[in-house]
């Protein structure tokens, strides 16, 4: 279990983190989205123990984390991040050699299985790689120790596609033997594919905190038509709204939150429709609109 | 072979140990070949006892250029080595603790089940380790071009007294710089630290002799607690010993208070 409670941290008069609260349960996957600079890392690094609280406590598995006592959680701790700096001068072989000396328990079959689902360079030093190869070897080194608490800092950022899915698939699959893995994101289609819950972070402090399939009730639809009448207004509970004029008439995209009756109503009732698109998932846009409506009310 | 922070540091270091133990070498066997020239040359004599008194300090003094073991102590171990060592180890200290956390790959070791007190007291062990082998170098480069330099013998026990402080002011030297550089996580407070306190010893060792104000500062520089010429006369004085020993030792002690709470970027 993850907590953080009332957590601040200041960077002189600066204040990264504001009064923080939030609690992770034993194999739940837990989404993190904000914008950069909105306080995920600092979070991250606070549950690590890289940095300390300036007040509030932070709790891994019911013990409070501490700059000088984090090691003795780590244990049970696997942790990768998108920006991580592995040794350059080491071949991933010698750095996973060096890692697995460092944990208790013998994760041959567990590095075997790893290395062949991400396929990694192991022989060339790392410093020579490219990003998403040394992104490989970060990923595998989180999970190579099994730990019970994952924790991953925008762990896809240089990932392909297709490894970016295998990624996913071991996060399924960590879910299914009830890892906890807390993650951060700027790719919302992944955080709401894998995560169970999504939380969401704007200037150090937490503004929603939702399950998943809320965040996509609350994203709404993103709506586009194509109509010849020019004078079409949109819906009244439209939001982000676009116009775009043409000479056979006008095209309007807006995100539309209210029910599917409404929309239909309004559909109903547009004069000269030539086209429409209705799109389900618009992540995305619900977290911009989240993000926006927010910042109005603050 | 990587099975602690101690040897994945060494190893990481290795061609750094490699470069600086051949630089040791080749200025030992530099040093040991100029020693005829230096013997016999009346010239020299006569330029230093023209100098003003303040720069005869830079010199030495000159009797000690007449027998081996006090000529290689004065011009190599009490000149050359501290200062060529004094760069290298704020070079390497800077190397294990700054650079390695502005790289962030101090972050990545931080995530593994290793303890701050740990990796630091590891990382420091390898300092000492790289400077032994360097210091190594000194041995194996008068060794090796003695014999082949007209009277220049000098006893084993002598060179290893003499490369044994060496080492132990070059440790001193690299443990200033590498726990104010994990102390606080600075590269440029660690960095003009280490240079302030290599650069102010030699400045109070040189000129404190012979300049009066100077002279009553002269206890703190590090150096004085390195007289070569003394060892190669006599032995290791130990108060000397534990003078470096506790500045170094003291240093490591409040790196690892500051650096067991601090932030690590």
């Amino acid at each position: 279990m993850i907590q953080l409670k009332h957590v601040t941290k200041k960077f002189g008069s600066l204040a990264a983190l504001d009064d923080v609260s939030l609690k992770i349960q034993q194999g739940e996957i837990v989404g993190f989205v904000g914008a950069n600079g909105a306080g995920k890392t600092t979070t991250i690094s606070t549950i690590m123990g890289f940095i300390g609280t300036t007040a509030g406590t932070v709790e891994l598995q019911g013990q409070k984390v501490e700059p000088q006592t984090a090691h003795r959680l780590h244990t049970s701790l696997g942790y990768a991040a998108g920006d991580m700096e592995l040794p350059a001068r080491l071949t991933a072989r010698q750095y996973f050699s060096f890692l697995l000396h460092q944990s208790q328990g013998d994760h041959t079959k567990q590095y075997e299985a790893l290395s062949r689902r991400f396929k990694p360079q192991l022989d060339k030093k790392i410093g020579t790689l490219s990003r998403g190869n040394k992104q490989k070897i970060a990923l595998i080194a989180a999970f190579v120790t099994d730990p019970d608490i994952i924790i991953l800092d925008e762990p896809t950022s240089g990932l392909d596609p297709m490894m970016q899915e295998a990624f996913l698939d071991l996060v399924r699959e960590s879910k299914a033997s009830g890892k906890t893995i807390f993650m951060s994101s700027h790719y919302l289609t992944e955080v709401a594919d894998v995560c169970s819950r999504v939380i969401l972070m704007r200037d150090g402090a937490i503004i929603e905190d939702v399950k998943a399939h809320q965040l996509l009730e609350k994203s709404g639809k993103s709506v586009t038509i194509i109509t010849g009448y020019r004078a079409t207004r949109p819906p009244k509970d439209a939001i982000d709204v676009t116009t775009d004029a043409h000479k056979n008439g006008v095209s309007l995209t807006f995100v539309f939150k209210g029910s599917a009756a409404e929309l239909q109503r309004w559909v109903a009732s547009v004069k000269q429709l030539q086209d429409i698109e209705i799109s389900e998932y618009n992540l995305e846009g619900a977290f911009k609109s989240l993000y926006e409506s927010e910042e109005k009310t603050v | 072979m990587m099975r602690s922070v101690y040897l994945k540091t060494l190893y990481d270091k290795r061609w750094f140990v490699f470069g600086w133990t051949l630089g040791f070498v080749a200025l030992s066997v530099l040093m040991t070949s100029f020693f005829p020239a230096m013997r016999q040359t009346g010239a020299l004599d006569a330029l230093v006892t023209n100098m003003p008194p303040a720069l005869q300090g830079l010199i030495g003094n000159l009797g000690d250029l007449k027998s081996f073991p006090t000529y290689i102590a004065s011009q190599l171990f009490d000149i050359r080595v501290p200062l060529i060592a004094g760069v290298m180890a704020i070079i390497l200290a800077l190397g294990l603790s700054t650079a390695e956390e502005e790289r962030g790959e101090l972050r990545t070791l931080l995530s593994l089940p290793i303890s701050r007190t740990k990796l630091l007291i590891e990382k420091w062990l390898a300092l000492g380790t790289i400077m032994a082998i360097s210091t190594l170098g000194i041995i194996i480069g008068i060794l090796a071009s003695a014999p082949l330099v007209d009277g220049a013998s000098i006893e084993l026990s002598t060179l290893l007294h003499l490369v044994a402080m060496t080492w132990l002011i070059m440790v001193t030297f690299g443990t200033v710089t590498f726990a104010a550089g994990f102390a606080s996580g600075s590269r440029a407070f660690a960095n003009t630290l280490g240079v302030l306190v290599i650069i102010g010893s030699f400045i109070l060792s040189t000129f404190g002799q012979s300049v009066d104000w100077l002279s009553d500062f002269e206890k703190f520089s590090l150096l004085h607690y390195f007289p070569a010429v003394e060892i190669a006369k006599n032995s290791i004085d130990f108060n000397n010993v534990v003078v470096l020993g506790t500045v170094a030792a003291v240093s490591l002690i409040i790196a690892v208070i500051l650096f067991r709470r601090r932030d690590v970027a």
